[in-house]
Parts: structure tokens; C-alpha cells; sequence
């Protein structure tokens, strides 16, 4: 080997190990750019793959779409009246909290996001979504559905954030299950075994709590953490007590292989 | 000049590998296996390139595959950035020093090298997630995805060659167009 190539290779593994000793927030404004490099390649295939798929699921008779219409006219009317009901409820609890002095709860806004990539990689449980900074998303935010929690945010860029989903193995999530008092550490798996993809385990219960399938999972909203509490997580599928506590295995509420569009929670208005 | 636009394509290429490798959906036959373009590029380029513009693809294929893969939770990197030019650097010069044999005609040589470099890689991560996790597990699964990605990978570097033939017979005849419109009768 030339004499340059070996003052380039030294240099190079140098420049390597500097590059290795910085920090997290470097390192995600780092990764933050190579996303909005690719985050249009990105948008373009999910937007292809989403025309191939709606192929002949769009297509409609007039008569069809006017019943279609009427419905969800008639469910958006439904949806304002109880979130206004919800809101006056929310401001009267709000209220006596403040009267019994508790601190008083946020209220948080909703932002709808759509999936534009899914498990990128072999061994982390992430998906890459269409909002970033510029629409009010930060790191460490709560992602959900309608029907439950899908995760939350880590590195966020321009237009584009990563969701770190809930059957992550690095997703911690403090949870409380419904109708007992038992409370847990919800986490996925790093590589779940062949028949059993996509369940969470829940982890530090007592080992007498004698969990049922069917028992509803909530997040326990801890505070300093990331979601608040109150958001379905999953349903219990099987539960056993080990040597020094009792963990049950979850399904979540969520389909996260499937998941299309989402909210993340943007924080207190 | 033909050298330098071999070289933009394969650069070009090698960036556009990671989104369209992130298009492509695991394979579920292989217990979640993914096809992973980037090690098919980068060994063909290797073997291909002299070494001072192989230590240039090495140090341009790490960092983007370090920012691809950069995982922080919490404020917590799992891998830093910078282990996956350590890693193509290396194994770039292990696959340059077999250069005077693919010019010698054996074009297979990335075919294996892409199959042993991409299983050691994503070995590498695993177990540098799992040492970070402080719990090392090996099952079913983990050998099917570190050993069927390299299956997988090895079937893409089969391709590259008839592809690098064909567009460097492109680039090398610049009346090819031209010609092809007079043959027509």
C-alpha cells in the first residue's frame, strides 16, 4: 500500500473515533439532515405505493359517495358535540383541581401525521413520519391512534420525525392496569420470536396479580414522563408469575405493522 | 471522464440505495429478514476502485449508514456515529487487496464478500445492542436476519456487474444512441 494511502486510512479511522465522541444532540442534527435529504424519496415511494394500493378502492358511484358523505357529516357532528361536552368537563375538573389545589391538567393538542417508511431497519422497531420541527413536533413526544399508543418521537428534522414504536425493546412506558391497582413497565421485545410479533411485555407487576386476557393497559402518565396517562396501550393475552415479580404479555391496541395515520401529541396548548 | 461519472453514479447510487432499501419490505420467510443494498454497492465499488477513492466511498457509505441507523432514546446513542466507517474502511481494504483478481476476470468476488460483510455487520450491531442493553440473546431469529440479509444482499452484488457492464458500455460509446437510430431501417 502507497505511504499516502496509509496517512489516509490513519486520518480517516482518527477522524472516525472524534466523530464517535460526540454527543446525542450533534449526532441527531446529524441524522436530522440526512433525513430531509432522503425524506423526499422517501414521501415519493409511500405516495406511489399508496396509488397502487388504493387502485380500485377509490372508485365509487356517485350514489355511494353521497351515503358516505351523509354518515360522516352526521359522525363529525356527533364527534363536535362530545368534544365539546368533554371540553366543559374538562374545564370544570380543571377547576376543582385548582379549588383542591392539584396542579391543573394540560390540555393538548392533537396533530394528525402520516407513516411515509416502516421498519427501516433489522433490529429497531421505528417508523418515519411526515411532520418535523416546522409544524411543533420535538423529540420525546407521545404518537397515537384512535385506538391506543404507537410510540413517541426521537429524532425530529424539518419535515420528518422517527417514532420509536411501543414493541421497541428501548420504549419504556409506565403503565397501570384497568380495575386492580397493579402498575408496570411496558416494553417490546428486541427480536420477537417466530410466532409472536409485535407483543409488549409488561414487566414488574406483583407476582400475586393474577392478570386476565382481556384486561385493558393504560399508560400510568408518571410525572417528568413522556405520555400522560389515560391512553390504551393493549390488552393482557397471558399472564405469569416469575421469582421476583409478575410480567403479562400484551397485545397492543394498535396494529403497528398496518398503521397509516397518526397523532402526536404536541404538548400544552 | 468516464471514470469520474462511474464514480458520481456509484456514490449517487449508494445514497439512493438507503431510501429505496427502506421501501422494500422485510421478508417474512426469513423471520423478518431486510435486503440490504448498501455492502452490494459499496464491495463492488471496492474491488473496482483504487484505494485512496475506496477510503472516499468507505468514510461517504459509513457515515450515511451511521445516520441511517443512529438510534438515540431518551438522549441515549446506542451506536455512535463513526463505527460504520471503522467497518467499511477495513473491510474495503481487505476487499481492494483482491483487486488484481477481478480484473483478472473473477467478477464473482463481490458476491461472496457482500454475503460475509453484511451478516458481520448487522452480527456487529447486535451485539453492540446487546452489550449496551447489557443482555445477550441468541435465537432462531437473529440468525435468520443476520444470515439471510447477507443471502439476500449476495443475490443483489450477483446483479451489479451486468448492470456495471452494460452502463459502462453505455458511457464508453457515446455514438450508441446515435447508432441505434441509424441501424433502425
Amino acid at each position: 500500500m502507497k505511504k499516502l494511502n496509509i496517512i489516509l486510512v490513519v486520518v480517516i479511522l482518527i477522524g472516525a473515533v472524534m466523530l464517535s465522541t460526540m454527543g446525542s444532540k450533534p449526532m441527531q442534527g446529524l441524522q436530522s439532515v440526512f433525513l430531509s435529504l432522503v425524506s423526499p424519496f422517501l414521501k415519493t415511494g409511500s405516495a406511489v405505493s399508496q396509488q397502487i394500493g388504493s387502485v380500485g378502492q377509490n372508485l365509487k358511484t356517485l350514489d355511494e359517495l353521497e351515503i358516505e358523505n351523509r354518515d360522516l357529516t352526521l359522525k363529525n357532528r356527533e364527534l363536535m358535540a362530545t368534544n365539546q361536552l368533554l371540553r366543559d368537563i374538562e374545564a370544570e375538573n380543571n377547576n376543582l383541581r385548582q379549588a383542591l389545589e392539584y396542579r391543573e391538567r394540560s390540555v393538548f393538542k392533537l396533530l394528525p401525521a402520516r407513516v411515509i417508511s416502516r421498519d427501516a431497519s433489522t433490529w429497531w422497531n421505528t417508523v418515519k413520519i411526515n411532520r418535523g420541527f416546522e409544524d411543533g413536533v420535538e423529540s420525546d413526544m407521545p404518537v397515537l391512534t384512535e385506538t391506543g399508543l404507537v410510540g413517541k418521537t426521537t429524532t425530529v428534522a424539518k419535515n420528518e420525525s422517527i417514532v420509536l414504536l411501543m414493541t421497541d425493546e428501548t420504549c419504556r412506558v409506565a403503565s397501570r392496569v384497568e380495575g386492580s391497582v397493579e402498575q408496570g413497565i411496558a416494553s417490546g421485545q428486541r427480536v420477537a420470536s417466530a410466532g409472536t410479533p409485535g407483543e409488549v411485555q409488561l414487566s414488574f407487576l406483583s407476582k400475586s396479580a393474577n392478570l386476565q386476557p382481556g384486561q385493558k393497559v393504560y399508560t400510568a402518565g408518571v410525572s417528568g414522563g413522556v405520555f400522560p396517562s389515560g391512553i390504551l396501550i393493549g390488552e393482557v393475552k397471558t399472564f405469569k408469575a416469575r421469582a421476583l415479580d409478575g410480567q403479562a404479555v400484551l397485545a397492543p391496541a394498535v396494529d403497528l405493522a398496518g398503521v397509516e395515520d397518526v397523532f402526536i401529541l404536541v404538548g400544552a396548548k | 471522464m468516464k471514470t469520474l461519472l462511474s464514480l458520481a453514479a456509484l456514490f449517487l447510487a449508494i445514497f439512493l440505495a438507503f431510501p429505496i432499501q427502506e421501501m422494500i419490505p422485510a421478508v417474512p420467510a426469513l423471520h423478518g429478514a431486510r435486503l440490504l443494498l448498501v455492502p452490494a454497492l459499496f464491495f463492488y465499488g471496492a474491488v473496482a476502485l483504487p484505494t485512496s477513492t475506496m477510503l472516499a466511498l468507505a468514510v461517504f457509505t459509513g457515515l450515511l449508514t451511521d445516520l441511517a441507523y443512529l438510534h438515540v432514546v431518551s438522549g441515549q446513542v446506542e451506536i455512535a456515529v463513526g463505527w460504520s466507517i471503522v467497518f467499511f474502511v477495513i473491510l474495503g481494504l481487505l476487499a481492494n487487496g483482491l483487486q488484481p483478481a477481478f480484473q483478472r476476470g473473477h467478477w464473482w468476488i463481490p458476491i461472496p464478500l457482500t454475503l460475509v460483510a453484511t451478516s458481520l455487520f448487522l452480527l456487529m450491531q447486535f451485539a453492540m445492542i446487546s452489550l449496551r442493553r447489557e443482555g445477550f440473546f441468541f435465537n432462531e431469529v437473529v440468525v435468520w436476519r443476520i444470515l439471510g440479509a447477507g443471502v439476500l444482499s449476495a443475490l443483489v452484488a450477483f446483479l451489479i456487474h451486468p448492470i456495471a457492464i452494460w452502463s459502462g458500455r453505455l458511457m464508453e460509446d457515446s455514438t450508441f444512441a446515435r447508432r441505434t437510430v441509424l441501424a433502425k431501417p
